[in-house]
Parts: C-alpha cells; structure tokens; sequence
C-alpha cells in the first residue's frame, strides 16, 4: 500500500500547510519551502541544495532517535533535529514514497 | 558560447610547466583521478574527507608538456569552513604562499550527484580559472538509470567535460589531452532577481574604477562575492576600502528592504541554473533530476545502498552490529594473529642463534644476538597483527560503513560534547593517532576539532598492540584465549572511556560552547576494491617494518650498549659468582650497566605502581617509539639470560625473580602497566601534529602533561588497591 504523509497535528508556528523538516514523517516527501537558521547554518543547507522546492524525502532517523537520513537532488545526508528544524517543508498531500508501505 | 576546439591560445603554448589544481566535492574520486594522472599512489576510501592536505605529483601531457597535479581536499563550497575546504579555496585562488596559483582547474564531478556537485562548478565558473570537468564515477551513474551526455555538458558549460571511471583508469588518458585544452568557461546569465542584478552591476561598476584593469564582468563576479558575505582573504584589500563598505552596505540595506537575502537568492540562482543545466545533461534530454519518485535511478538507487542500510542502520540490529564489528575488530586481531606471532618469535630467536652460533663470544655476538635480534626482531614478531589491524580499517573505509558508524554515534558523541564527524578522526587513531588527529580537520567548529585531538591519543594506536599482546599472551597465558581477548578488548574500552570521560570535561569547561552543526553527507555502499584494501595493508606493514629497521634498531643498538657496559669489573664479578652462581653475575652485571644505574635511579617513582628498574628503562625508551618498549625488554631479558636464550621472551620475564625470591612480573604488574600504555601520551610524533594542527605548543604541552599524569595516578590506584586486596 501506498503510505500517506499526513501533516503533524502540532504546527503552530508555522504556516498552514507545511511542518518543519524534523516532523516529516520517516519515509515521507516533501518539497522545501524555506530555510531558516543563522546566516551560517542557511548557507550550508542551501548549498548542500536545500532550496528552490526541491524534494526532500525522511529516509530514517538513527537508532538513538537523532541524527536522521534525507535524501535528496539524488544523494543522502544526515541532519541532526536541530538543523532540520530550521527547513520548511510542504508534504504533498497523498505523495507515495518507496518506502515503509504500510 | 564559445566552441570548446579553439586551440589557438590552448596552456600548452603558453606555459612550460603547467600547475593543475584538482578540484572537487569531498568523495568524487579526485585522489582516485590524481593517482591516475601521476602514478603515486595517495589514500583513497569511500567517505568524505580522506584528503586532508594538499599533495602534488607530476604528470607528462600529451605533447611533452609537464604538468604538475595538485590533489586538493573535498569541498562543497567555495566559502570554507572547515580547515580542509579552507586549504583547497586557498590553493584554488592562488591565496597560499607555498603553492604556485593553478593555471587550470580539473574539477572532478561526480556523475550520479550531478546537482550538488555542480554547485561548485558554478562557484569555480565564476572564479574565471581555465576548467576542465572530468565526469567520474560514469559507472555508478550508468548503473542507476542516469545516463549523463558528457557533449552536451560540455555545450552547457562551455568546458571541455571528459568522462571518466577513475578507479578502472577509463578516460585517465583522455583527461591528459583535455587539460591542455582547458577554457576559461563563459559566464552564465545567474537567473537572479531583477533588484540583486541591478545592484550587481553597480556594486561591479564602482569596483571597476578603482580596479581599471578589470572587466566588467569579472568586477561583478566579485560584486556578487563582496554581497553574499564571502570574506576570503583575496577580497581583504577591496572590501576594506571605504568607497565599496558604502557600496555594499547600501546595497544590502535596499535589497533587505525588498526581503532579499543576497546570499539565499544567489545560491538559488546558481541551482535553478543547476537545474537547467543538469536536465539537458541527462538522455534522455528533460528528465527532471529533482523528482526522487520519476527517475528511474533513484529507484536502483534504493534497493541496493537502502536495503544495505535497512539493516546496518536499523533502529535495533544497527547498533548491534556496530558493537560486533568494532568488538570483533578488536578481538580477531588477537585471536588471529597470537598464534603466528608465537611461532614469528620461537622462528627469530632461533634464526638469531643459527646466525651467530659461530661467532666468538664477546661484545659482537651480544650486540647481533640480543641488540638486534633481541630488540627489532621482538617487534618484528608483531607484523602480522599489525596487516590484520590495517586489513579491517581499509575495508571499513572503503566499503562506506564509516559515514554510517558517524550518524549511529553521532547522539552519543553529541552527549560528551562531541560531533558525529570525531568518529573518524577517532576510529583512525586506532591505526595511529597522527592522521586520526589530522582528519580532525573536517570538523567545522574549533572547539570541536580540539576537543577531538585532544582525546584521539587514548585510542590504542598500532604501536601499543605489540605491547599489549606481549603482556597479555605472557601473563595472562593459563587463561583461555576467551579471557586473553578480553583484556585486549578492555585495553581498548578503557582508553575510549578515558577519551569519553576528558571530552566530557574539556567540554564542560575549557572550551565550552553552545552544540554545532551536523552535515554529514551518506556515500552510497561499494564493494571495497582488494587492490585499494592490499594497498593500505601493504603500505602500513611496510611503515612498520621500516621504522622497526630505523628507529628501532637505532634504539635497540643503543639500549643493547647501556645494558652490556660497562662490564663489571673482574674482581666483582668473582665475587657475585662465588656468592650466588651465574645467576648472581647476571644480576650484579645488569645492576651494574648504564641502563642498570639509569633504572634504579628511576624506581622509587616506579616502584609504587609495580614496575621495576627494567620497566623503567622500557618506559623512558617507549618515548622514542612505544615498541621499543618490546625491544628493551627483548634486550634486557637477553643480554641477561646466561643459558644464552633458548627460551623466549616470555618465559624469561616469567621467570624474573627479585634479590627476595619475588616475581618480579605478576599479573597485577602486568595490569598496571597495561594501564599506563593505555592512558600515557609518550610518542613525540603525535605532540609535533598536535602542535602543527592547532597551531602553537599550548595545547600539545597540555596534552603531554594531563595525559601522563592520568596514566600515573591510574596506574598507582590499580597497583596499589590490588595489592591491598591482595591480588599479588
Ligand atoms: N564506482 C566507482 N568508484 C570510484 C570511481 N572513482 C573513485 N571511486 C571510489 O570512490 C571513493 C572515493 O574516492 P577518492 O578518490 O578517495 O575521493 P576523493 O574525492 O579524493 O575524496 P576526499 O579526499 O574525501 O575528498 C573510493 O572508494 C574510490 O575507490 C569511479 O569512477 N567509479
Ligand atoms: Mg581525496
């Protein structure tokens, strides 16, 4: 079966329709919306291509619950929660991932 | 855009000798690529970071031409931020004192990650150097449905774009005669907003009056640099001028009334323009890299490297099998390699006497027999447990699992203050701690990468593996080899707790600070290459060998002298036999030599943790190198033994009595001073790195003062409250 990504219920803080990246549920993708942070920080996750909607997708968090496996433009990389926090995403509603069916 | 053949002003006519810069994303193969071009043969593994420095080799062009290569470490970008990306923007921009500014730029790119790595091409574009695009890793990408056009790369950039499977040596020759046609690549039009280009353009317009010489073009390159932060030391001498602080501050201030953020919109620019360039690179033409769920290579992509991962990285089994493999590690080296070891130093002792059994006895035998034999040949002994260490580190380097141990362990590295990206530093160290300290320089944060150098001399370097294995596989013997292993395995526990524990401290105090970032990037699993894994082994047994003939022996010669002379003198000697036999002799002559006196001078400092005046003298040589621990006791035991060494080492230390009748050796000694090789810094090579790569003596002193102090108080806790207890 193909797995839905539902939006996480607590998004406050953001705006409608989008979660922060650390929320994106494992297996889940979505496309970047923003990027936030210190100058720095934004820098670096822009670079790596965390920008212009590009897809994101949660590969899987590591055992001890952080740091967690993205994937995206076709490579993997790790973020801990607390950089991932800075990334607005947009889960497309109903997007189907290769993984964790469910 | 210009056509890439125009051989009229290609560098060969130019130049004599031509310096090339290989450039890249950290793991895309530009050692593999170096190695190619020149023949040398400079490490390469599958995780970002390997190269650390810069390298140079030679290489003949085709046509005659010389070209020197420069191996460059790994870089994202060309605003660094680790001290690695920061030597290869230096070097790429001609910035560093020692090393000729490249006249072209080979960036290598890796062709199944052609967005990202485009990323750089797109900031060495704009450096305006002559580029070359070597196309790598063309078979990973083949293989996961991306069929990359090297032509129409080469159309979109305007650069020569060579296609290359670096480690199988494809397209090696054709990368030669493509360098000699390297372009200076045309300027791409950046899709940025309309207000950023305005302010480009007047920014570069003041600019190129005060740098006439300068097009325009290139005025605002560096315009664009100056707005989006970039502060390398090339751009000191103009953003420092008054009139351009007035420009750019002006310009920032109008651009973030607009809600512009020069830094975002320019690296969005250059990825739309990736985006563009990357889709009509792919056949077929239009295949949108960016969507993970429609190109067929991110599939293939997932079922191999992703079914890998489901396991080593799963939530449970991953840190299982991490434990195993590092406990198996460990374990193996010891269980393997005893065996060979024991019959390697019954074989040398008896090689040694074969070789000398004519000569006279005198000075010359001793020194043959137990100066060389005695000391380099006990070391030698360890050669295999060494190639084994090497063989499992070369596979888990090159196999990709290293990347994974860095994110399993990251959190908990993250608890003591520490980075996920210490892990290799950390790990490597077991080989040796000078390149475990030198990786260190992939780490982003200072207090980070200190941190990290300051506990990498407690992991259990190769140099302490003879010392252990001969305290153990002596002392421990009656034991099974299930206890002997143990120990090792403790050995090697107690030096990352003690690592674990000062981290945890330093972070608390010393060099406090809020945590940092972690941005790691996950290689994709390879098989590791046998050559690249035989290489290492190769090389790394070959080290060892060479210092044992070097170091060692100069050590060995020079301890065998201290411990034979001077000779007792005939009078004492008559005495000590008529006294107490040839067993008496011994003991006056050995009490009697410089090595004797030098020991006893040192026991009442070494008597409370266990050691006696032998230990002592082992413990003052393991400064020059630890073996020499080995060898001092291989010379001592040796040059003392009166039957002339039929037995071997182990059975002479365990034979060792005090003036009492006490052993001098028991297993609590042998404990205590396992301890003391654990936690004590004594090799000087790693306080020279450690001064070099944090730039003063402060921390190395540091260093070499609380690690030894440690291992003393250690040591004399464990002798003493096991004496107490009555553990003899
Ligand atoms: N399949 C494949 N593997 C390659 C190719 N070129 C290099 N490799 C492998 O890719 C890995 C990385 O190669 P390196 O040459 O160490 O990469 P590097 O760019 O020097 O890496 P850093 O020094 O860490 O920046 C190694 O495991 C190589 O064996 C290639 O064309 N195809
Ligand atoms: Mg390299």
């Amino acid at each position: 079966m193909e797995k839905v990504c539902t939006l996480p219920q607590r998004n406050h803080s953001v705006s409608p329709g989008t979660c922060r990246l650390n929320e994106l549920g494992i297996g889940c993708t979505a496309r970047v919306v923003s990027v936030g942070g210190d100058a720095e920080l934004r820098r670096r996750l822009l670079e790596m291509g965390f920008c212009n909607g590009a897809q994101v997708q949660a590969i899987r968090r590591a055992p001890l619950g952080d740091p967690i496996e993205f994937s995206l433009r076709g490579y993997h990389l790790s973020l801990r929660k607390e950089q991932a926090r800075h990334v607005k995403v947009a889960p497309a509603a109903g997007e189907t991932a290769g993984h964790e069916t469910e | 855009m210009s056509s890439c053949c125009n051989t009229k002003d290609t560098l060969a006519s130019t130049k004599g000798i031509l310096t090339v810069a290989l450039a890249g994303n950290p793991n895309s193969g530009k050692t593999t690529v170096f190695n190619g071009l020149t023949g040398l043969r400079q490490k390469v593994a599958n995780y970002p970071g390997v190269t650390v420095e810069r390298k140079t080799g030679r290489c003949r062009l085709p046509g005659g031409t010389v070209a020197h290569i420069i191996d460059l470490p790994g870089s994202y970008s060309l605003i660094s931020r680790s001290p690695d990306e920061q030597i290869a923007m230096e070097v790429l921009r001609g910035l560093r004192a020692d090393t000729a500014a490249p006249d072209a730029v080979v960036v290598v790119v890796d062709a199944s990650n052609l967005q990202r790595n485009l990323y750089l091409v797109s900031q060495l574009i704009e450096m305006g150097k002559p580029l070359v695009v070597a196309l790598n890793m063309m078979d990973v990408a083949e293989r996961r449905g991306l069929h990359v056009s090297p032509q129409r790369l080469a159309k979109q950039l305007g650069v020569p774009v060579v296609p290359v499977v670096a480690h199988k040596r494809k397209g090696i020759e054709q990368l030669k005669r493509a360098i000699l046609e390297a372009k200076v690549a045309p300027m791409p039009d950046w899709p940025l907003p309309q207000e950023m280009r305005e302010e480009l353009l007047l920014v570069g317009g003041g600019l190129g009056l005060l740098t006439p010489q300068q097009n325009l073009e290139r005025s605002k390159a560096t315009a664009e640099r100056l707005l989006i932060g970039d502060r390398a030391a090339d751009l000191h001498e103009i953003w420092k001028q008054e009139p351009v602080a007035a420009l750019l501050d002006h310009a920032g201030r109008r651009l973030a009334r607009l809600g512009i953020d020069p830094m975002q919109a320019d690296i969005e620019a250059h990825y739309r323009w990736i985006d563009a360039v990357a889709a009509s690179s792919l056949v077929p033409a239009g295949q949108p890299l960016a969507e993970p769920d429609q190109t067929r290579g991110y599939a293939a992509r997932a079922t191999l490297t992703d079914r890998v991962d489901a396991i080593l990285v799963h939530r449970f089994w991953g840190l299982v099998i991490f434990a195993a493999v590092m406990a198996s590690l460990f374990v193996t080296i010891f269980w393997l390699a005893q065996p060979i070891m024991n019959g390697m130093q019954n074989g040398i002792v008896f090689v040694g006497h074969w070789l000398t059994h004519r000569l006279p006895q005198g000075p010359l035998k001793s020194m043959l027999n137990d100066g060389v034999i005695g000391g380099v040949g006990t070391v030698i002994a360890f050669v295999p447990q060494i190639a084994l260490l090497f063989f499992f580190l070369a596979i888990l380097e090159d196999s990709g699992y290293l990347s994974r141990a860095a994110f399993l362990m990251d959190k908990l590295l993250a608890r003591v203050g520490l980075h996920g990206k210490s892990f290799i530093p950390l790990l490597s160290s077991f080989a040796c701690a000078i390149p475990g300290i030198m990786a260190a320089r992939t780490i982003e944060s200072r207090r980070d990468r200190l941190a990290t150098i300051l506990i990498a001399p407690f992991m259990s370097c190769s140099a302490r593996l003879p010392v252990y294995a001969l305290l153990i596989g002596t002392f421990f013997a009656s034991h099974s080899a299930l206890v002997q292993a143990g120990i090792m395995l403790g050995c090697y526990a107690l030096g990352i707790l003690a690592a674990v524990a000062t981290a945890w401290v330093f972070k608390r105090s010393l060099l406090k600070g809020g945590a940092t970032a972690f941005i790691l990037e996950l290689p994709s699993y390879k098989v590791p290459q046998l050559s690249q894994v035989a290489r290492q082994v190769w090389l790394n047994a070959g080290e060892f060998v060479t210092k044992a003939g070097t170091t060692i022996l100069a050590f060995s010669v020079v301890l065998w002298a201290l411990a034979y002379y001077p000779r007792l003198p005939a009078g004492r000697e008559q005495a000590a036999l008529l006294g107490g036999g040839p067993n008496a002799v011994t003991a006056a002559q050995s009490e009697y030599s410089f090595a004797g006196r030098v020991g006893h001078a040192m026991e009442p400092a070494l008597r409370p943790l266990g050691f006696d005046w032998k230990m002592g003298v082992g413990l003052v040589g393991a400064f020059a190198a630890r073996e020499v621990f080995v060898s001092t006791m291989g010379i001592t035991y040796a040059v003392g033994d009166v039957e002339n060494g039929t037995r071997n080492l182990s059975a002479a230390m365990r034979a060792d009595r005090y003036a009492d009748g006490r052993p001098v050796w028991t297993p609590l000694v042998a404990i205590s001073l396992l301890v003391w090789f654990v936690l004590a810094l004594q090799c000087m090579s790693t306080v020279a790195i450690a001064r070099r790569e944090t730039g003063g003596w402060r921390w190395p002193i540091f260093m070499l003062v609380y690690m030894n102090l440690l291992a003393y108080a250690v040591s004399l806790a464990v002798y003493q409250v096991g004496s107490h207890l009555g553990y003899a």
